[in-house]
This record gives C-alpha cells, sequence and structure tokens, in this order.
C-alpha cells in the first residue's frame, strides 16, 4: 500500500532497494516520479492479479506465487523485451549490458525471515507499507490515484492513500 | 567461500541532521551492503537515499587511491607518488618556511563539515596546534548567528529533545525543510500529526516539507523577524499569552510590549513587508493561541541573511511569551552542541598556543591581508572551498601566493584540482570514530568496518605520519602525539562524567549499539542561564555589544539586482558532497529555479540557458519553471561546475561573535540580475 499522503519523495525507498539487490546502473526495480508539484508517487511492480507480463512472455519465465508475488526467472529471460513494453507501469527493467529483464521481487527472500521488503524498512515516513488486504486496509483506500496508469488491464494489487487537502498562502503581491 | 557476513557498526558522518547509525555488512574484507541500525532511538534503523548508496560511495571509480602531485599547479598533469614522497615534500616546505620566517605563521589550514566524526573534525586543529604559532581560521560558517541569539536569550544553546516533537500540538518550522534534510525527524513529526497537532510551514519556498504542512505560508526571505514580532503584539494585546511564565521566567517583558507598542507592527505593514496576507496572520496568531504546546524549529538557511540573529530572538521570544519553553512538546530547536560535554583532545591540544586568528568565514581576504610573514602553505581537508566559499575570487588570489597546497579528500574536488598535492583520504568504513549529533542526544561508535581502500588514510594517521616525519628531519618540532591510535584517542574522549551521562563503562560499550544522554527536559527547571537566571527577551550583553537589547526588527537587505538568490540543501546533497553518487543523482546544481510570473516577463522558457550576473561575476544555468519558488527569488542548488557562491558578496549576519569569534556567513544575501544567453562556455570560472 502506498500513501500519497505521507510520501515525500525522498528516494530512500528506491536507494534501498538498490542497496538489498545491487541492480545495476540505470536499471531501477522501485522509482519516484514527481505527479504535481507536492505529489510524489513511489512506484515499483504491483504484482498484478492479471499480470501483462506473465501473459506476454514467450518464454515462461514469469510466474505468480501463490502469495501473488510475480516472480520473474533470469534464467529463462531471452531478453525479448515484450514485458517491458507490455505492462503498463513499467516496472521490468531491462540490463543492456546483461540483455535480461528485471523487476521487483518484493523481496521475498526478506519477507522469508521475517523482515520487510527493504523500500518498506526505509521510508521514513511509513508511507510504504506492506497490508494484507483481507485484514487492515484502511477506510480511505483506493484503487488507484492521479497519476497512476490504467489499472483495468491488469488489476495491480497496489492499493493507495490519496493526498489530503491543505491550506496554503502564497504571497500576496508582487513587488 | 565465506558466506556470513561480518556486521560492524558505522555512523553517517555527514553534516546532516539525522547522523544516522548504520550496519555494514562485510564479507572477506569487502562491503556487502550496510542498512540502518535499529538500535539507534532515534533514527530507528532507517538511512537516507545518500545512506543507502553508500556502497557506490566507498568503492566509487571516482576515489582517489594514491597520492596525487599536479605540476605545474592546475595542468591536470597528475603523478601518482608514495606516501613517503608527499610526506618529504609537505615536511621540507614546513621546514623550509620555518627557517624562511623564523615562525609558522605562514601555514595555514582549512578543515569543514566533510566528516564531523569527532576524531576527523578536530584533527588538523590537533596538528597544527602541535607546531606551536600558526594562522588559524576560527568561525564558524553555519552556525553562528543562531548561537549567540541564544546565547542572549537563554544563556546557552541547548536543543530540545527531538524526539519530544512528537508531543507536541503546534509544530511551526522556520525556513526547516525536514523532508528533504533532516527525514528521520519526520516520523516525530508525523508522530504529532496523528495525534491532532498541526503542522505550520514558514517558508519562502514551497518545500517537500511544506507540501505536507497543515497550513504553508510563505513568506519573502529574510523578514520572519516581523511576523514573530507581529505574532507577538497581538497575542499579548489579546492577553493570549502564558502570565505565569512571563511573570516568573522573563527578563524585558514590559521593556519588549513597550517597543511592540511604539512601533509599527500592524497587519498591514506586516502584510506588506513580508508578503503574508491579513487572513493568513490571523490563522497562525489563532493556532498559537489555541494549540499547545508548540515546538518550533528555526532552519539553518534561516540564519543566512544580515538581520538572522533578530529574527531568531524575535522567534524565541514568541515561544517564551506563549510559555513554550522547557515543556514535553514545546521549545525553540535549533541546534544540539552535544560535543561540549566531551574533552575534546583533539580540538584542545595545545589550545594555549597564541595563534594569528583569521575568520573562516572571510577566509581567503583575510589570509591575503595578513604580512610578516605571508601565508604561504595551506592543508584542506573535509572541505570544498573553491565550489563552497563565498568570496572567490580573493581565493583566487591566494592561490597564487600559495607555495604550496595539499588537499585530502575522497575525490578530485574542485579545491584539489587546484592543489599541488591530493591525498587519498580514507572513507568512514575505514577508520575508528565517535559521533555525536548536532541535532538528536545519541553517542554512536563508528567502526573499523573495512580495511584501507588502496592507500587512503584517515586525517588522523596522516598527521601521525606527518609528524614522525617532520620531527625526524628537525627533532621536536611537532609535539603531535603521533604514538596514540584512533582507539587511544577514543578511549580519552571517554570521561568519568561521559560515562554517567551515557551510561557507559568505555567506549568499547557503544560495540553493543548506540546510547542515549540520559537528560531532564531541557530548561524544564527555568534556571536559565543568563545574567538574570531568566528568559532574557531584554539582553543587557547584547547591549554591551552593540546589538539592541530587545529583539529589533531590521529590513533584510536590498540590491539594484532584481533576484535575490537562495541556495538551499537538495535531498540528494550536502553542500557538494555526494555529487559522486551516480545513480539516482541528476546534476541539479545546472538549474536555475524561476517563478513562473518571473519567467513570463523575462519571456523564459524550461531548460533555456541563463546568465546570472552581479558584480562579482556571472554564471550560467539552466531555467526551470516552478511556483515552489515566489517571484523575486531564484533557487540555485550549490556545487556543480560553476558553483553558484562565485556570485555571493562577503556579506555577513548581525551575530556570531560572542560564540564564535566572527558573525555568520549571509550567504542568502545574494542579488542577482537575469538575462537571456550563455552556457557554460561562458563560465566565469576563469582558472587556467
Ligand atoms: S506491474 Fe507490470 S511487471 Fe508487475 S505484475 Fe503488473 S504487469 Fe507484471
Ligand atoms: S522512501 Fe517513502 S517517503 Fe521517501 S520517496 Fe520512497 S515512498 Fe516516498
Ligand atoms: S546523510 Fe544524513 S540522513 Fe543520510 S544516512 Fe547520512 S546522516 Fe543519515
Amino acid at each position: 500500500m502506498f500513501n500519497v499522503d505521507q510520501c515525500i519523495g525522498c528516494q530512500s525507498c528506491i536507494s534501498a532497494c538498490k542497496n538489498e539487490n545491487q541492480t545495476p546502473t540505470g536499471v531501477n526495480w522501485r522509482r519516484v516520479s514527481q505527479i504535481t508539484e507536492d505529489v510524489f508517487l513511489s512506484l515499483s511492480c504491483n504484482h498484478c492479479d492479471s499480470p501483462e507480463c506473465f501473459r506476454v512472455c514467450p518464454e515462461k519465465a514469469y510466474t505468480k506465487q501463490r502469495d501473488g508475488i510475480v516472480i520473474i526467472n533470469p534464467n529463462r529471460c531471452n531478453g525479448c523485451m515484450d514485458c517491458v513494453a507490455a505492462c503498463p507501469f513499467g516496472a521490468p527493467q531491462f540490463d543492456y549490458e546483461q540483455h535480461k529483464a528485471s523487476k521487483c521481487t518484493m523481496c521475498y527472500t526478506r519477507l522469508q525471515n521475517n523482515l520487510q521488503p527493504s523500500c518498506v524498512e526505509a521510508c521514513p515516513t511509513d508511507a510504504l507499507k506492506i497490508v494484507d488486504f483481507n485484514q487492515d486496509l484502511p477506510v480511505s483506500v483506493e484503487l488507484t490515484v492521479a497519476g497512476f496508469p490504467d489499472i483495468v488491464l491488469t488489476r495491480p494489487s497496489t492499493r493507495f492513500i490519496p493526498p489530503q487537502p491543505r491550506r496554503r498562502y502564497r504571497l500576496n503581491c508582487l513587488n | 567461500m565465506n558466506t556470513t557476513y561480518e556486521v560492524f557498526r558505522n555512523v553517517c558522518p555527514r553534516n546532516c541532521y539525522n547522523s544516522c547509525a548504520m550496519l555494514s555488512y562485510v564479507r572477506d574484507g569487502k562491503l556487502y551492503k550496510v542498512a540502518g541500525d535499529p538500535q539507534h532511538g532515534f533514527t530507528r534503523g532507517k538511512l537516507c537515499s545518500k545512506g543507502y548508496a553508500y556502497l557506490k560511495y566507498v568503492y566509487s571509480p571516482n576515489r582517489l587511491r594514491f597520492p596525487l602531485r599536479q605540476y605545474p599547479r592546475g595542468s591536470g598533469k597528475w603523478e601518482k607518488i608514495s606516501w613517503n614522497e608527499a610526506l618529504e615534500q609537505i615536511a621540507e616546505k614546513i621546514l623550509e618556511l620555518n627557517k624562511r620566517y623564523g615562525s609558522n605563521l605562514s601555514l595555514t589550514y582549512n578543515n569543514g563539515s566533510g566528516n564531523i566524526g569527532l576524531l576527523h573534525q578536530y584533527a588538523s586543529a590537533a596538528f597544527f596546534n602541535s607546531l606551536g604559532q600558526h594562522t588559524k581560521p576560527v568561525g564558524n560558517f553555519c552556525l553562528a548567528a543562531g548561537q549567540d541569539a541564544f546565547t542572549y536569550d537563554f544563556g546557552q544553546t541547548l536543543n530540545p529533545d527531538p524526539e519530544q516533537m512528537g508531543y507536541a500540538k503546534l509544530i511551526l518550522l522556520w525556513g526547516a525543510n525536514p523532508a528533504c534534510t533532516a527525514i528521520q525527524q519526520m516520523k516525530y513529526i508525523n508522530a504529532a500529526r496523528k495525534a491532532g497537532a498541526k503542522l505550520v510551514v514558514i517558508d519562502p519556498l514551497f518545500t517537500s516539507t511544506a507540501a505536507k504542512a497543515d497550513l504553508y505560508i510563505q513568506i519573502r526571505p529574510g523578514t520572519d523577524g516581523l511576523l514573530a514580532l507581529g505574532l507577538a503584539k497581538k497575542l499579548i494585546e489579546n492577553e493570549d499569552y502564558d502570565r505565569e511564565f512571563v511573570e516568573n521566567h522573563i527578563y524585558g517583558f514590559e521593556a519588549f510590549s513597550r517597543y511592540l507598542n511604539n512601533s509599527d507592527f500592524s497587519p498591514s505593514r506586516l502584510s506588506t513587508v513580508t508578503g503574508i496576507t491579513e487572513e493568513a496572520f490571523y490563522e497562525l496568531s489563532q493556532l498559537l493561541k489555541e494549540y499547545k504546546p508548540c515546538s518550533s524549529w528555526i532552519g539553518y538557511g534561516f540564519q543566512r541573511h544580515s538581520n538572522s540573529g533578530q529574527s531568531i530572538r524575535a522567534i524565541n521570544a514568541l515561544m517564551a511569551l506563549t510559555g513554550n519553553i522547557g515543556k514535553s512538546g514545546a521549545g525553540a530547536y535549533y541546534l544540539h552542541l552535544g560535543q561540549e560535554a566531551f574533552p575534546l583532545k583533539l580540538a584542545n591540544h595545545n589550545s594555549s598556543v597564541q595563534n594569528r586568528l583569521v575568520n573562516i568565514n572571510d577566509f581567503a581576504s583575510s589570509i591575503l591581508s595578513l604580512q610578516d610573514p605571508p601565508v604561504k602553505f595551506i592543508w584542506i581537508s573535509g572541505r570544498n572551498p573553491l565550489s563552497q566559499d563565498q568570496g572567490l575570487t580573493a581565493w583566487r588570489e591566494l592561490l597564487n601566493q600559495l607555495e604550496l597546497i595539499v588537499t585530502v579528500d575522497l575525490f578530485m574536488t574542485k579545491t584539489a584540482e587546484h592543489s599541488d598535492l591530493v591525498l587519498p583520504a580514507a572513507s568512514h568504513f575505514e577508520e575508528y570514530d565517535l559521533n555525536i549529533s548536532y541535532w538528536h542526544y545519541w553517542l554512536a561508535l563508528n567502526e573499523k568496518a573495512l580495511p584501507a581502500y588502496y592507500e587512503a588514510k584517515s586525517d588522523l594517521e596522516i598527521f601521525r605520519l606527518l609528524t614522525r616525519k617532520l620531527n625526524k628531519l628537525s627533532a621536536g618540532f611537532s609535539d603531535f602525539p603521533a604514538e596514540l591510535s584512533a582507539e587511544d584517542w577514543l578511549a580519552s574522549e571517554i570521561t568519568t562524567q561521559i560515562k554517567v551521562s551515557y551510561g557507559i563503562n568505555s567506549w568499547q560499550d557503544l560495540k553493543n549499539g548506540p546510547k542515549k544522554l540520559q537528560m531532564e527536559i531541557p530548561w524544564s527547571s527555568c534556571k536559565f542561564r543568563t545574567a538574570s537566571g531568566k528568559f532574557e527577551i531584554y539582553s543587557k550583553l547584547a547591549r554591551k555589544n552593540n546589538l539592541p537589547a530587545l529583539p529589533k526588527y531590521h529590513p533584510p537587505q536590498s540590491s539594484k539586482h532584481p533576484f535575490q538568490v537562495l541556495s538551499p540543501q537538495k535531498n540528494e546533497f550536502i553542500h557538494s558532497q555526494t555529487k559522486w553518487l551516480p545513480r539516482i543523482i541528476h546534476d541539479q546544481a545546472s538549474l536555475v529555479l524561476i517563478n513562473t510570473n518571473d519567467a513570463q516577463t523575462h519571456n523564459l522558457r524550461d531548460d533555456e540557458s541563463v546568465i546570472l550576473y552581479n558584480d562579482n561575476g556571472s554564471l550560467s544555468k539552466k531555467v526551470q519553471i516552478t511556483d515552489s519558488v515566489p517571484p523575486g527569488v531564484l533557487v540555485v542548488f550549490q556545487g556543480g561546475q560553476e558553483p553558484i557562491n562565485s556570485l555571493i558578496n562577503e556579506s555577513f549576519c548581525d551575530m556570531g561573535k560572542l560564540k564564535n569569534h566572527y558573525n555568520g556567513n549571509a550567504f542568502y544575501d545574494l542579488f542577482v540580475s537575469l538575462k537571456k544567453g550563455g552556457d557554460s562556455a561562458e563560465a566565469a570560472w576563469f582558472f587556467v
């Protein structure tokens, strides 16, 4: 779950992901984009219910695990970039040196050891969280927010808390 | 192959509010990853984006590996030399200068905030003191004005515990931007908000913290003092102040009320000067009345104006008369001087030597003015003055006068490029250190986690070697205790008092995790350290030092140039540091941020090149149009190929002398004009 209202765009999540997974330069499983002056979206793979990546991959490199996590097997990937083109969210990242796609694994090995994914652990505002859909979803949660690509096709597993209105006074005159 | 990691405790030594404790995972002498140290009660197992990218820093292909010599200076012709050769050249120069002038006054150093661990920060002070009389920089780049203001009001700079900010009901951030510069503090701010607190950001810039504020108030740079005094006046008029606190603990309340009554602090004047609407002013005064306790936090950028000391005193006064001092969730946050409780053996080595003092804030010009003997030798460490100092024209002249420039750094910085010798510095993973935050109350040990990176050495180690070399050539020349190792120095910092206040028996205890200072809420006893024992709105000491006794509003500087330039920190940078981290960082220092209206008036488009100029020179930047910047203000980030500080006039704050010898730097009183055109080829940077 991603709390848009809390995210400060600090990019700790990106850096922590790279520190953990040692992805090469240019391969950023998690990315933070600035939607408006004050709204940031931190996104990686949404581990969708109907993953397009999985559907299009000719080598069947993708699997959707029983826990919902979508995984790519690098040994099977032939570098055709079909998944890169198919995913509406830009999640699969292409490593031009290795000629292979890779993406967020939801740090499943960490999850197995009862650790949070590294982006979640790093986030200083708790904007990123893992939540159990059957239990602790807050009421204000939304399926999508402004700036997030269309969810109809793949039905992402990411949930959002939208930004709340705030009071702002800009300078009153220009001289 | 070995598959388990050894885990070491390290501390990020960047000049940063957070001083995060980190765990480093090492296998076969190689760093595999870093993590936050969950045992650190303030940072609680998190780092920032720079912190998590440390692997790239330690193993950056740009990192310096060996001592280098450049001849001729500035030519870019570098030659790898041995430590022995480097030290010999340095020692011979020092001895020759000593012979020529009959003293060491022609030697100086310039040490910055590149690594704020105790053993790094003060190593050069100790070494140069060991030579006896020399030319010594004193002063404080960034924290001078505020320390004086706090001293006049409270008698001492004492930070409330930042963890207590979580209990505030109202948080006022005056030019502080924790979402960028103190991300660990966001936890406590968010906790307070969750419990119903209001977050108010008062800042000329719409920062990423402002974006999260319940109330954002944009203000003209340098006018916060007027706002604070206006609020004080309104609260006093409506009798919405804390009577008990005022009667018992404030000195000079009547004089202050009189001053407020007799000067124009009307909402309409406030609005004209600060740019804040009467509605916003009213809303803020209501919050101050209704929401208690209130924490105020004065950001460091706030001080970089000519009137900043007064403005800080005005905010302190506002906190005092609302009774927001000495209580959980209340207080005026600014700076924690935790180091002062330590003996600081390095900083104080031979500290009785009568040195020739120069103002670090005016370093190059001050040195140039010295004769008899002139300064001929400089040792630069943990600093990149050719990017960061003001008065860069003077620096250029100074470089020509110097016979030997030695720079110690991890990277080939702008300053290193203009040095004769560059010595490779160790990263904090490669040496012991002890870190005390200037914000929170935690003490943490930095362990030696990695073997030396090629031939890189810590500052301390370099001075040990240099001392041996000097004393070999001229017995007894330096009394730097070269026999003491980093561990010995650590041990000497842990006095009985430190053991008690941090609940440890030795520095080795910190291997088990960081420790927090045991303390009561600062000023909860209301025993202030001023002459009157009260919070002094009226300060006789200030008057004695030729300052107004009361916090007064002085208009900020103005200029014939229409734009004021602010150069705040970015999340990805600290000063000019970390530009070496390539993966997530773009060169933001090449941009100038400009308001939409101003861009229209000047007919500018995004990405267009413009020239910023004033009497000190000119440089070119790329336009980025944004409403996060108010009209009349430009934002340029620090560092880069054409550092913005090259346009800064030497201009000073109103305070600083009391605690730091000299007044602080008014970096933000920088005014420029702007015209279309230019590219980096036309840069003002004319070193050859
Ligand atoms: S976000 Fe993209 S890569 Fe991830 S599961 Fe959905 S479609 Fe596949
Ligand atoms: S770490 Fe958290 S707050 Fe920072 S950018 Fe990522 S999601 Fe946003
Ligand atoms: S730069 Fe600051 S926030 Fe980042 S890891 Fe270092 S101390 Fe922590």
